[in-house]
């Protein structure tokens, strides 16, 4: 299960809808206490897919690097990717699959007209063939 | 000694330890060193080949070793290894394959989508698992209904509460002459289960409202909207904007017709492209101004078609473009469309938040007026009209409609001055000679009738149901048309 605290979870939906119709793309810091993954603060991270970014993101390895080695220096852990699905839903798609990673939780965000309007988590296999859905939380308003 | 810095996500591999402090020459070594200590890594970071799975960068310092020797980078002491994710995806590439099965028939019927790589097995899954609302089982609701059903679209709604009618059958083939006196969502459903067996029907016995279009819209994927009035073009575009839901728009006028997706998310709607209804009586309907029969089969198909795009996920959509063809001509043209930021349904800051009375609306009567009983006042039933004739009263029998109508069914004695001629001929009228005017069915008669008033003349009326009615009342060998 991953929970998203408010303040964190404020700051993926704004990076969300302010990027669309782009997706977005950005990290998710946290703790892992047993089987809860608990999300404190999320970085928003800069698209870096080359195309167009309607339907595509990509996330820079070295700001992956970047943002763990921040949470690390304040205790604490990067748990999850989170990314956006401008006008729909928040599946896991074949794109998503075949270039995710296993080790983190996947948060999916459907923007829709440019507002938030529902989220799904996955967690990926190693050899990119499925994606299992994972309970995630967030702060209803 | 070279540090190598482990992810949250791979310590439970490495006894919890963040980092690890490992000897080796080069990258390769030192990730050799890696693994030998803890064998439980080794699955996640290699795949069956040996070969480090895709998704896993090492980064000496702050450089991709892919940029530097790779494995055989040398690696110093000091030197800091980090294993980092490559990470990327996005909604293209669409959703996962639902979880469905196509049986060996279905395989064998749908065998030249199969052999598609843009539908495929993938495509074929989400055509059986999508569902259509198609509103109106008519003119656009024929050729939509028969190919999406053949297509193999899962489940289809039809919304008609009408009968088949002789008219209808030069341009809705859904139904046949067979089928005329039958309700139209029987005669469709028949064809349908014929073409495909496969696709689950449901009947709504009712028209499209205010009440019921919501709750019957949110059982499907999208709207067709294959109407002929106004009232529910802005029903249906209402309803689908606050479903967020989208509406594949089409609509056919004599030789012209028109299609596009309206209320997809982010794209324009309805009423970013006409905010107010035209008024009541500018644009006639099929009914009135006429249309090819052809015509719908085109347009409905392009409808059918962005539909299936919708449901593939594939193609460049209609969204933000509206599609006008030209039979005559045999033209397409194509106009954007841009999204109102000020529209009252889908802008910035929307008003309408509900479904609303769009007869009012549109400013004209509730869908199926009851008849008002006995002849309104400056009207004339056509008996009475018949009886005047028997009798030999005098009086101008004055027939409005246009001269190609007049060929197909005329009263004897009457005068011919179309509706649009009126007012430059109006001298060839007679204030003091009584005048009943008729048309097809009484609608442009009663505007030659208020025209008339105007002008100063006192004894006219208007024949009741027009020459419709006088076929059906006092000359059935008058043909209706």
């Amino acid at each position: 299960m991953i929970k998203v605290d408010s303040q964190a979870w404020a700051v993926m939906v704004a990076h969300a809808e302010a990027k669309f119709p782009n997706e977005c793309c950005g990290a998710m810091i946290g703790k892992i206490d047993g089987d809860v993954k608990q999300v404190t603060s999320a970085e928003p991270m800069e698209n870096a897919y080359a195309g167009a970014q309607g339907a595509r993101y990509e996330l820079r390895p070295e700001d992956l690097l970047e943002a763990d080695k921040r949470a690390r220096a304040a205790g604490l852990d990067l748990i999850g990717i989170f990314h956006s699905h401008p006008d729909c839903d928040a599946y896991f798609s074949k794109t998503d699959l075949e270039n995710s990673c296993p080790w983190y939780s996947f948060v999916v965000l459907s923007i829709k007209g440019g507002k938030f309007d529902h989220a799904n988590s996955f967690l990926p296999n190693a050899e990119q063939t499925a994606a299992e859905k994972e309970d995630l939380i967030w702060p209803k308003s | 000694m070279a540090k190598v810095l482990i992810p949250t996500p791979l310590r439970q591999y490495t006894e919890k330890h963040d980092s690890v402090d490992l000897t080796g020459a080069t990258v390769g070594e030192v990730l050799g060193a890696l693994t030998a200590k803890f064998p439980d890594l080794r699955k996640q970071l290699f795949n069956d080949e040996g070969k480090l799975r895709s998704f896993v960068n090492v980064y000496l310092n702050d450089e991709d070793i892919r940029y530097l020797k790779k494995d055989a980078t040398a690696v110093a002491p000091a030197d800091t290894l980090s294993i980092v994710p490559s990470i990327a995806g996005g909604s293209a590439g669409v959703a996962p394959p639902p979880l469905a099965s196509l049986s060996n028939d279905e395989i064998l019927r749908y065998s030249r989508h199969l052999i598609m790589p843009e539908v495929g097995m993938e495509g074929q899954l989400r055509l059986k698992n999508a569902s259509v609302l198609l509103v109106g089982a008519g003119g656009l609701g024929a050729p939509l209904g028969m190919y999406l059903a053949a297509a193999g679209v899962g489940r289809i709604g039809l919304v008609d509460s009408d009968v088949v009618d002789f008219t209808n059958l030069h341009r809705q083939i859904i139904h046949g002459t067979k089928d005329v006196g039958r309700k139209k969502l029987d005669s469709a459903a028949d064809t349908i289960s014929d073409i495909n067996p496969n696709v689950k029907i449901e009947r709504y016995d009712t028209w499209l409202t205010s009440e019921n279009a919501l709750e019957i819209g949110a059982k499907y994927d999208m709207i067709i909207d294959g109407t002929d009035n106004f009232p529910t073009r802005y029903l249906v575009n209402d309803a689908c904007v606050l479903l967020k839901k989208p509406n594949v728009y089409g609509s056919i006028f004599r030789f012209e017709g028109q299609a596009t997706i309206f209320a997809f998310p982010g794209g324009p709607c309805y009423r970013c492209l006409y905010p107010e209804p035209p008024p009541p009586g500018l644009v006639p309907s099929c009914a009135e101004g006429g249309v090819l029969g052809i015509l719908p089969g085109i347009i409905g198909l392009i409808q059918a078609t962005e539909a299936v795009k919708l449901i593939l996920g594939v193609g460049e959509t209609l969204v933000g473009r509206l599609v006008l063809y030209d039979a005559l001509a045999m033209r397409f043209r194509e106009l954007k469309l841009r999204k109102n930021p000020e529209c009252p349904a889908c802008g910035d800051h929307p008003t309408i938040t509900k479904l609303i009375d769009y007869q009012e609306f549109c400013g004209i009567p509730q869908h199926e007026p009851p008849p008002a009983p006995g002849v309104k006042e400056g009207e004339i039933d056509p008996i009475e009209v018949k009886r005047k004739m028997d009798q030999g009263e005098p009086f101008l029998l004055l027939d409005v409609r246009e001269p190609h109508e007049y060929l197909i069914c005329s009263i004897p004695t009457s005068k011919l001055i179309p509706l649009g001629d009126l007012p430059k001929r109006v001298n060839e009228l007679d204030t003091a000679t009584e005048i009943v005017a008729h048309c097809k069915s009484g609608v442009r008669s009663a505007k030659a009738v208020d025209f008339l008033k105007q002008a100063g003349f006192k004894k006219v009326k208007n024949m009741r149901g027009g020459i419709l009615a006088w076929s059906d009342k006092v000359d059935p060998t008058v043909p209706k048309y």
